[in-house]
């Protein structure tokens, strides 16, 4: 009855944690590393130092610019992929029949087609147009691969949304224009917000296509990384991670916590 | 001159036809349904009245104005959705007083609109709660309030009752009777339910097939339709078939015996042609038949008790079978043969629809 009971419960207990360690310990694995002695990625050999993290504060160690680059190209990725979500998700919402859908289908394409292959295609089409290793280029492709992201956020908001709203805001006078920002936009606002925070995060780490349209001028962070990791294994790359590891747990735990409060105050 | 005045309107999709040949006059003050079943054009023809359904053909006036092509926005009229489209994030005032704060009314005014709407439909303390958090009826009455916060001078509603429990329904039949008769509004209501329909209405228009095949008050489309299709839709009838007597021309025969009907007089049958004639389940009566009355035998086929009537079927010595309500008093078993009698005045005669369409 013991055996059969740690078979049943134990066994599957027991590799779940593995699972769950798998996934995280690698993560995990930075924090340490940030805190080495040495100036190679290792663990703190001699007791911990913070110099890696003194070092990604020092401007002319190029981290600090580029993440500053990279938070505003995200920022104005993430606006301008919005706008664009909003614009294209309303308006196949109110619109209905078969070209939304077909439509939408090629909005999604940047999301079916490998980043790889789209990468060489931008690089022919900047060349061009001269837009290679600049902000704008920068920020238009990320709108471009931003995009389905933020269409389908808003667009599953909208599908909760009763389309007679907008008749029965037309039936009581409100134009077009006071339908949209009376009526639907604050029923979607959770929509909009998580388009926009996939926006940003999905420029924010956007590495393949990058890498192929910037060279010296626009140094975004993950291609400062990239090119750290490819130069000298700077444990600066671990404390970096670090960063954004507590970053990242700080925003999901105060989300938590603002969503737990939201529904006591609903009860 | 009319209220509003529908000439000759049609609207059709692609190939299919939704509405067809629509004349419709509706006066000040009137309380006017669109009865049909599902896809007979009714809620086309409101949604052409509210704006959002341009027509093929034909116009709409408003006071002799044409308003055909008017922005929905723009004609004021109040509606009422089935399924009530609350704004989800406003609360109930907010909701009444979205048409108010659309057409920058000052503060003051607003709250003392809504205040009275709030009151008008009994929701005085449920102002501040979201739509959610209301029950069917109550979310019904908030649409209404809605709708007629600004005053508008037509209100069309699209079967609003619909969503709603039978209890419910003709509670909230009652107050639209109210709000229709304290307000002075126009009503121009949607329904399939031909006893709502009944119930509520000054006149209504029975559509089918993209037509309006009758119009004229309850009482009167009742008791004297002029198309089967009307006898059949508003209330339970029965129809057998009969013949316009060959030798005396204001005689009809059927039930197996001949009365006088002044319905024959002018019409376009020949002596010998055959007829509709049809009788309310409740003008059959059990025993036998004195003065004028027609008298003839049946068979009791089955009989269901239904609360203060029982339905019974009856099968006439021809074949024909009918529904009678009786009251529940009168006891009849199925297989048993009854006597029935009918008043010759109770029995309605239209054409036969096969051979004059």
């Amino acid at each position: 009855m013991r055996l059969r009971r740690i078979i049943e419960v134990g066994l599957p207990r027991f590799v779940a944690w593995c699972l769950l360690g798998f996934l995280f310990v690698p993560i995990l694995v930075v924090i340490p590393v940030a805190l080495t002695d040495r100036d190679y990625l290792s663990l703190p050999q001699d007791g911990i130092s913070m110099e890696h993290f003194a070092a990604l504060a020092d401007w002319s160690k190029g981290w600090l610019p580029s993440m500053l680059t990279s938070a505003g190209i995200a920022l104005a990725c993430a606006a301008i992929a919005t706008a664009l979500g909003v614009a294209f998700a309303v308006g196949a919402w109110a619109a209905g029949g078969w070209w939304p859908s077909f439509m939408r289908i090629l909005l999604l394409s940047p999301m079916i087609v490998p980043p790889i292959i789209y990468a060489v295609g931008m690089v022919k089409l900047w060349a061009r147009l001269s837009l290679l290793d600049s902000y704008t280029g920068v920020v238009l492709v990320h709108v471009v691969l931003a995009l389905p992201l933020t269409v389908l956020a808003i667009g599953a908001s909208l599908s909760n949304l009763d389309q007679r709203l907008v008749q029965a805001a037309r039936s009581l006078g409100a134009r077009p224009m006071t339908v949209f920002g009376k009526v639907i936009l604050p029923n979607i606002v959770p929509g909009v917000a998580a388009g926009a925070l996939l926006a940003f995060v999905a420029s924010w780490d956007e590495i393949t296509v990058t890498l192929f349209i910037t060279g010296r001028a626009v140094v975004t962070l993950p291609r400062r990384i990239w090119t750290s990791i490819q130069d000298a294994v700077d444990p600066a790359l671990a404390a970096i991670a670090t960063v954004l590891l507590v970053v990242t747990v700080v925003a999901l735990v105060a989300r938590a916590l603002i969503e737990r409060r939201q529904r006591q105050q609903k009860l | 001159m009319a209220l509003l005045v529908i000439d000759d309107l049609a609207k059709t999709y692609d190939k299919v036809t939704a509405l067809t040949g629509i004349n419709l006059s509706v006066e000040a003050g009137e309380f006017v349904t669109l009865l049909g079943p599902s896809g007979s054009g009714k809620t086309t023809l409101l949604m052409s009245l509210a704006g959002f359904t341009t027509p093929s053909k034909g116009t709409i006036r408003l006071d002799g104005k044409d308003i055909t092509h008017v922005d929905p926005e723009d004609r004021n009229f109040g509606f009422v959705f089935q399924g009530y489209a609350l704004f989800p994030h406003l609360s109930v005032a907010n909701n009444i007083a979205f048409s108010l704060r659309v057409r920058k009314w000052e503060k003051a005014r607003i709250a003392a609109r809504v205040a009275e709407m709030l009151s008008l439909v009994g929701l005085d303390n449920l102002a501040e709660r979201k739509p959610r958090e209301l029950s069917g009826g109550q979310q019904q009455r908030v649409a209404i309030a809605r709708a007629l916060a600004f005053g508008p001078r037509i209100l069309l509603l699209d079967e609003p009752l619909s969503a709603l429990d039978r209890m419910l329904r003709e509670t909230m039949q009652k107050e639209l009777r109210r709000l229709h008769r304290e307000t002075g509004v126009t009503f121009v209501y949607v329904t399939h339910d031909q006893e709502e329909a009944i119930a509520m209405s000054d006149r209504i228009a029975v559509f089918n097939h993209g037509r309006i095949i009758e119009i004229g008050p309850p009482r009167g489309l009742y008791k004297k339709p002029s198309t089967r299709f009307v006898a059949g839709f508003l209330g339970e009838n029965n129809f057998l078939s009969g013949q316009r007597a060959d030798d005396d021309e204001t005689m009809v025969e059927a039930f197996g015996t001949r009365f006088g009907s002044t319905y024959v007089k002018g019409r376009r049958e020949r002596p010998g042609d055959s007829l509709t004639v049809w009788v309310r389940p409740e003008d059959i009566r059990i025993g036998q038949a004195t003065g004028d009355e027609i008298g003839f035998r049946a068979t009791v086929v089955e009989n269901s008790f239904v609360g203060a009537l029982e339905r019974i079927l009856l099968r006439t010595a021809t074949g024909e079978e009918m529904v009678a309500t009786l009251r529940s008093e009168v006891a009849v078993a199925a297989g048993q043969v009854v006597d029935c009698r009918i008043d010759p005045s109770a029995i309605g005669v239209l054409p036969n629809e096969e051979s004059h369409p």
